[in-house]
């Protein structure tokens, strides 16, 4: 038999005899049956899938392709051990001599162990592969959930995936051991491997370097995830993820990259004897000269020397101890630090780190100021997962720092205590930790000067990284290096160390919320400019130190199970525990206990007696009763509200709101009304609540929200009577997780929805996902009714219970804060130690206000007679000049264009990051903290997002505020779109319509991203279900196309046909199909196709540009043939595309090439434009000639990407100049 | 202080019986275990160490039970293991510094010196400040020993250190060890009969986990005197001869076979009187044990 074979033959049986491999693959494939289980729905309450959920199903191609890499990636560290095995068992053993003096081949020798150890490897993983198709088959899973079984859908990831993944990284470790006959650089290789994961994760995230992040991806996720990133629900439950472009690309570099490193290795590889384990540089066989003896014959003859030893005294005090602890500490703690492995892992991450504070905060693509909070933030978040590897892989050396080196025995046997032993080496590991975030703190403070921001707040840093992430990060240390005490086995430790992290991530989609569950968890924190820590901080230290105690018992546990001599069986490790655990040991446990009832018991109390806790589960439920006891009284006649007037005393440093006021509410119907339904929050006081006539309470369910109130007398049609109320919104303890700050220290932002009595059912409370229901047997629901159904025009889809209303408010708050809210200022005045401000508005609104307060810097502007007001914390100034010119240039186009601003004051007042968002509200714009005041536009390419997030939101004070459509599908078209709309106006009169191709493009991005996620159905833009892909995204596309196709002027007049006629307006209210088809009246004949296209249905085009040649023409001229090919497909709800005859208008256009000279109204991707015009364009190939006075140099089909298509990189291609050319023009596809 | 060891016995997991009732007296002085290998030694010398337990039995060190108080026995044990490795990018003083803190040696002064006697007693004051990955083998012995010796232990647990040692660092050692067996118990656990002749004023024979004979060094090979008889055979008779007399040993001496036979008469006209040594008290012994070779 061939010797490379017979190799190859026993490394296979080897390994098959051995337990290991056969626990690596029920560890395999037990992941991937409960991976699949949970997928498939086998547990009702876990909703958590990867790849599949919504409508994707569960064994769909596109679904397996997730779940089977990803899980094969856990497995890189199974593929480290069996791979640097497959050479190291040699070298450990120290049997390398017997084999290498064999006469076989380098070839067959590690051809035959590398292709052994890659079979046992494939056939480990396949593990995962049939432990998902098992929980397919078991008796557990949904039907409805799954697809028919298609063998391809398995094995096509792995063959795109996970078999080259598997070469790749089983070349890496099997070299790294045949060339340093050692494992630990197998780790370092392993975290290099993860480091550039990671590295093309984060580039992946801009959007203009995908295909690098593509090809750099060593695993080929990045590479596959881009290929399906824009696919439907329909494709991903049909189609084989391709292996092609860049994903064959992106497998063929790294099996070339696996080859070399296996060539590499087999030619350095020597049958050689090597230094082994103590790998040193110098020979060792021979005893350096003098080293020893003075004279050889003396030393050999003359017996006795007896040298009297000096006397010492041994100390086995706390003296001692502490000098013990010292010195355990700082070697091991030297000794992790100063070795190149190490230095090799943190300067991966350093690099690793550069790369994700360059992409800190970027907001379509425009960097935002590094401020601290978000600098530490991002890096925290980025290299937290290098702290977390390093400190699994380090708490295994430190255990088994003596047993490596085999030095353990007389280790073991010194008087020195087991637990100085440990806690040394724990603290060793935490010092390794604080030096990470010191590197982590050095990087941010390095990368803000690099970027030019110099307000460090060191102490902020420190408070963060070691006020947070440390302790975090130590609790973890704890447990993982418990768990290599107690489990005894290297690598069985790192990976149970590993599956712990999992694990705990998970706790929550199998139920067990609470954070007492879920070690080291607590109930959130953030910092805020604005608000600090806020009311984070006293939670946070009741969790910790309850963790730490905790984690005190994992550290007596460890310190009783340490494995001290050769004892290591499990029953002589207990025994020895049990003998260990005496005196102080007993009563440290018993006082630890004791600390643990307490704690958890304070936070028990507080989190689910002071505060309402409901699990998931438990919270469904009383969704699930909400909708079974009172949807009946849904179409119930219900007053309506018509007038507010309520006084709000805010106690910022509490977090506390007292709210009094009262309703006027009016009967609008045509029959009396006999009671009163209202939706309260549970959490909420009610102090009072009564009426101005006699009433009787008849229900009151504050766990489900509802209140009926029967009046005495029924209320007639047309009446009124006023509802009085006083609440209180009051803080006590802490919850399980804090959800919102709304009331903060600085910066309130207290918004009616979340306090004020609601009247009547709302059914929007309701559970909306459709599998959800269907478990709880619930019927099926539609998200909303369509425009046509005439019931839905009597009530705006933005305050349910009142129409118009007047508002009326008095705000108090501290001395030192400004308290805001909508309306006009009338009066200030303080009283009690308090300031009160006293608004009220000159028109009615709509019931959409919120109260806001804090210690502002106040700007002031105007805009004729439009007082402009900015109100921002004082440290975030950066954009607010910007912010105000956006004011006034949208006060001017919107005024111009479309109806005068009914106000004559329009505030921006920033709140704090935790949430990221801006809104508008009547004559009033909260804006977060996060999301345009800390923005940093510097450069003409960056796109301006504070000025665009302004302009779309005081668009807002007409779309919703002015117009605001009825309840039913379509209704934030005409909120929404029609603000994007307005905003894209502003942005391209301010910024020139070259620039506007970049915003575009993300927002063609976001819009396929967006309907690639969708779990339900995709509509048509007329149809929108409040879904922000296509409200936001696609609306941005669509009406800038509409634009372009029938004119501006056209476009704004039919606008502002359907604002005339129903601004203001009470029911009816008016519908996305108004504004439709009063666009339909402004499109001239020959483009009413266009409606249809893009409002009616979901169109896709694909348009590319096969080739363009240039001829040279009469007068100095150019002719260009372009040759084209188009579709256009329509889509149903779920992605299933139908082609569709076109012959449609495109713009096809001729550019020259940019001037070196950046030039701000040219864009320089495309060029100067020599010819821009529409054209018919068919289905299919065609040519179209045109004929331009310059040198073209780029031209194409729909070169500003008016129309939506999925690959945007065809469009245009450089353009073939005949009259140099030497080779032949290419011929038209046919 | 003396050692006490009674009725000792530990059997593996996988059903090896490692020590069957071994009983021993250790005074202070140098004390040698001899035995072939796979006798029990080194799990012996472990169980002292408190590197592992006894399934039953008892050892006590004075007044210190040496399987229930470890703690006791390790401030005043040495032990220098059969096999054993060291950090290779550590320097030799500063491991040895190292193990004096571990040993309570905590008194930077007191280290210093006895760091630096230590180092002149094994003879590598030369190689102190070197990495200890370029220690050759005997080198590291001696390291080791050196470590042992913090403390001034009163029990010294020595297993095997001879062996893989040059003949010159062999001497070397055993002259360092001779020094040590005024004021402890130093047991040297060995399978070199060699070491235990020159050294050892006790010893004790084991094998299979019992022990064979427990005796002075020369008392035994006294009570051999005048019963060793030895001649010469060729190669085909040697297992005529292994059945009818009782073959201690069989050597080659001059290419020539050479069978030393155990026996109050001589066993025969060509055999001639040899003078006992210690060897032949050792394969005696072993040769009492029943059972297959």
């Amino acid at each position: 038999m061939r010797p490379f074979v017979a190799i190859l033959r026993w490394e296979v049986r080897y390994y098959l005899r051995r337990i290991s491999t056969w626990v690596y693959f029920a560890i395999f494939f037990a992941m991937a049956f409960f991976f699949m289980l949970a997928a498939a729905g086998a547990w009702p309450d876990i909703n958590f899938a990867l790849g599949s959920g919504g409508k994707v199903l569960a064994n769909a191609p596109f679904a397996l392709a997730s779940i089977i890499p990803v899980l094969s990636l856990f497995g890189v560290s199974i593929t480290a051990a069996l791979a640097g095995n497959a050479l190291y068992k040699d070298y450990e053993t120290h049997a390398d001599p017997l084999f290498y003096t064999t006469p076989v081949s380098k070839a067959a020798f590690l051809g035959g162990r590398f292709m052994g150890t890659l079979f046992v490897n494939a056939l480990v993983t396949t593990g995962i592969g049939i432990g998902a198709f098992a929980a397919t088959v078991s008796p557990w899973v949904q039907a409805d959930k799954l697809g028919p079984f298609r063998a391809m859908s398995y094995l096509q990831p792995y063959f795109g995936v996970v078999l080259p993944n598997l070469v790749l990284t089983a070349a890496i470790f099997f070299a790294l051991v045949a060339l340093t006959r050692q494992m630990l650089p197998n780790y370092v290789g392993g975290a290099l491997l993860l480091i550039g994961y990671l590295l093309a994760g984060s580039l992946l995230a801009d959007i203009d370097d995908k295909r690098l992040a593509g090809l750099i991806d060593p695993f080929g996720l990045r590479a596959q995830s881009a290929l399906t990133q824009y696919w439907s629900i329909a494709e991903k439950n049909s189609r084989l993820v391709p292996i092609s472009g860049v994903l064959l690309a992106n497998r063929l570099i790294w099996l070339g990259v696996a080859g070399a490193i296996f060539v590499a290795a087999y030619l350095r590889f020597r049958f050689a004897h090597s230094l082994s384990d103590t790998a040193s540089t110098r020979p060792s066989d021979v005893e350096p000269v003098g080293a020893g003896e003075a004279v050889v014959g003396d030393e050999l003859i003359a017996p006795v020397r007896t040298t009297a030893l000096p006397a010492t005294t041994q100390r086995f005090d706390v003296a001692a101890r502490w000098v013990q602890f010292r010195s355990v500490f700082s070697r091991s703690f030297w000794r992790i630090v100063r070795s190149r492995y190490f230095g090799a892992i943190v300067g991966g991450g350093l690099l690793y780190l550069i790369v994700a504070a360059r992409a800190a905060g970027k907001l379509f693509g425009t960097n935002t100021w590094p401020v601290t909070y978000q600098m530490e933030g991002v890096l925290s978040g980025s290299f937290g997962v290098f702290i977390l590897v390093i400190t699994a892989f380090y708490s295994g050396e430190l255990v088994w720092a003596e047993r490596d080196v085999k030095l353990n025995q007389i280790y073991d046997a010194t008087p020195i205590a087991t637990w100085v032993t440990f806690l040394a080496k724990l603290a060793a590991l935490a010092g390794v930790i604080l030096t990470l975030l010191g590197v982590t703190m050095v990087a941010g403070i390095v990368t803000q000067a690099v970027q030019g921001y110099f307000q460090f707040e060191i102490p902020l840093y420190l408070q963060a990284l070691v006020g947070v992430r440390l302790i975090e990060y130590l609790l973890i240390a704890v447990l993982a290096m418990t768990i290599h005490v107690v489990i005894n086995h290297k690598y069985l430790g790192h990976l149970l160390v590993i599956l712990f992290y999992i694990g705990l991530g998970l706790l929550s989609s199998f139920g067990f919320e609470h954070g007492l569950y879920q070690y080291g968890s607590d109930s959130g924190i953030s910092y805020s400019d604005m608000n600090g820590w806020g009311p984070y901080v006293a939670p946070f230290v009741w969790w910790k130190l309850y963790w730490g105690v905790i984690a005190t018992l994992l550290l007596i546990a460890a310190d009783l199970l340490w494995v001290r001599g050769e004892e290591t069986t499990a029953n002589a490790r207990l025994e020895l525990a049990r003998r260990r655990f005496v005196g102080p040991i007993r009563s440290a446990t018993a006082g630890v206990g004791l600390a643990i009832v307490g704690l958890g018991g304070f936070i028990f109390y507080n989190t689910t007696i002071l505060n309402t806790y409901r699990s998931s589960k438990a919270d469904r439920h009383i969704r699930v009763e909400r909708e079974r006891l009172y949807k009946r009284f849904e179409h119930a006649p219900q007053p309506r509200i018509t007038a507010i007037t309520v006084q709000v005393d805010l106690y910022p440093s509490r977090g506390d709101a007292v709210i009094t006021g009262q309703y006027v509410l009016r009967n609008k119907t045509s029959a009396p009304i006999d009671s009163i339904h209202l939706a309260m929050d549970e959490d909420l006081e009610i102090r009072r609540l009564d009426y101005d006539r006699p009433s009787k309470r008849v229900l009151v369910d504050r766990p489900r929200d509802y209140i009926i109130d029967r009046l005495d007398r029924p209320l007639a049609p047309g009446d009124s009577l006023v509802m009085r109320f006083s609440l209180g919104r009051i803080k006590h303890g802490f919850p399980n997780e804090i959800r919102e700050v709304a009331v903060a220290g600085n910066g309130t932002f207290l918004e009616n929805i979340s306090f004020m009595p609601e009247i009547g059912y709302d059914s929007r409370a309701e559970i909306q996902d459709e599998e959800t229901r269907k478990k709880q047997h619930l019927p099926p629901r539609e998200r909303m009714r369509p425009p046509t159904d005439s019931s839905t025009w009597s009530t705006n889809y933005i305050s349910r219970d009142a129409d118009w209303l007047t508002y009326d408010a008095t705000v108090s708050t501290d001395l030192d804060q400004l308290a805001i809210t909508s309306g006009y200022l009338q009066r200030e005045w303080t009283a009690n130690g308090r300031r009160y401000f006293h608004y009220k508005m000159d028109a009615p609104i709509l019931n959409l206000w919120a109260f806001q307060s804090a210690r502002y810097a106040v700007r002031r502007d105007k805009w004729r007679n439009v007082d402009i007001e900015i109100d921002y914390h004082p440290t975030h100034a950066y954009n607010v000049d910007r912010m105000i010119d956006a004011v006034k240039k949208s006060l001017d186009y919107y005024s111009t264009n479309f109806a005068p601003y009914q106000y004559h004051l329009l505030r921006i007042v920033e709140f704090p990051r935790y949430a990221a968002f801006a809104q508008s509200l009547p004559n009033t714009i909260p804006f977060s903290e996060s999301i345009g005041f800390i923005a940093r536009v510097e450069d003409p390419d960056d796109v301006d997002y504070p000025f665009y997030v302004t302009a779309h939101e005081v668009a807002h004070q007409w779309w919703a505020h002015q117009l605001v459509g009825a309840d039913a599908q379509g209704s934030t078209m005409l909120s929404e779109t029609l603000a994007q709309y307005s905003a894209l106006m502003v942005m391209e009169k301010e910024f020139g319509p070259a620039n506007m191709r970049k915003f575009l493009e993300y927002e063609l991005n976001s819009y396929l991203t967006g309907r690639g996620a969708e779990r339900r159905k995709e509509v048509p833009l007329e149809l929108v279900e409040n879904q922000p892909y296509i409200h936001y995204n696609k609306g941005s596309l669509v009406m800038y196309a509409m634009r372009d196709y029938i004119g501006e002027a056209r476009m704004n007049r039919a606008i502002r046909g359907v604002l005339d006629a129903t601004k203001f307006r009470g029911p009816p209210y008016p519908t996305s199909l108004q504004l439709v088809d009063s666009l339909r009246v402004a499109t001239p004949d020959s483009l009413k196709y266009l409606i249809a296209d893009l409002f009616e249905n979901i169109t896709l085009y694909e348009l590319k540009t096969d080739s363009v040649v240039a001829n040279p023409a009469p007068g100095g001229r150019y002719a260009v043939d372009l040759y084209v090919t188009a579709k256009k497909l329509r889509a149903d709800s779920l992605g299933k595309e139908t082609e569709q005859a076109m012959s449609d208008r495109i713009d096809i256009g001729v550019f020259a090439k940019a001037p070196a000279k950046r030039d701000p109204t040219i864009d320089d991707k495309v060029g100067v434009p020599l010819y821009l015009e529409k054209h018919t364009i068919k289905s299919g190939a065609q040519t179209i000639r045109v004929v331009v006075d310059q040198k073209p140099y780029r031209a194409g089909i729909d070169p500003m990407h008016k129309l939506i298509d999925r690959i945007t990189t065809d469009n245009t291609v450089g353009v073939r100049d005949r009259s140099l050319a030497v080779t032949p023009a290419k011929k038209p596809p046919r | 202080m003396d050692l006490r060891i009674e009725h000792l016995s530990k059997t593996y997991g996988n059903g090896t019986r490692a020590l069957n009732d071994v009983s021993l007296t250790i005074p202070r002085g140098m004390f040698g275990l001899l035995g072939p290998n796979g006798a029990g030694k080194s799990t012996l010398m472990r169980i002292l160490a408190t590197l592992q337990e006894a399934d039953s039995g008892s050892a006590r060190l004075g007044d210190i039970d040496v399987l229930r108080d470890k703690d006791s026995v390790r401030r005043t044990l040495g032990y220098l293991p059969q096999e054993f490795g060291l950090y290779p990018k550590v320097t030799a003083e500063d491991l040895l510094d190292h193990f004096a803190v571990l040993k309570g040696i905590t008194n930077g002064d007191e280290r210093r010196r006895i760091v630096d006697a230590l180092f002149e007693q094994t003879n590598l004051q030369n190689a102190r400040r070197q990495q200890l990955g370029a220690y050759s083998g005997g080198m590291r012995q001696r390291f080791g020993i050196a470590v042992a010796l913090l403390g001034k232990p009163g029990l010294i647990i020595v297993d095997e250190p001879t062996a893989g040692l040059d003949p010159a660092e062999r001497v070397r050692f055993l002259n360092l060890l001779a020094e040590l067996g005024e004021n402890a118990v130093v047991i040297l656990s060995t399978h070199i009969v060699g070491d235990v002749s020159d050294l050892c004023s006790r010893m004790a024979i084991i094998d299979r986990g019992e022990i064979r004979l427990e005796a002075e060094p020369s008392t035994a090979i006294g009570d051999l005197q005048g019963k060793i008889w030895q001649r010469a055979v060729d190669r085909a008779q040697l297992a005529e001869f292994q059945r009818t007399h009782s073959v201690i040993s069989t050597k080659l001496a001059g290419g020539k076979t050479v069978v030393r036979v155990h026996a109050d008469a001589p066993p025969g006209p060509e055999f001639e009187p040899a003078n006992a040594t210690l060897e032949d008290v050792y394969f005696a012994a072993l040769r009492r044990t029943p059972a297959a070779v």
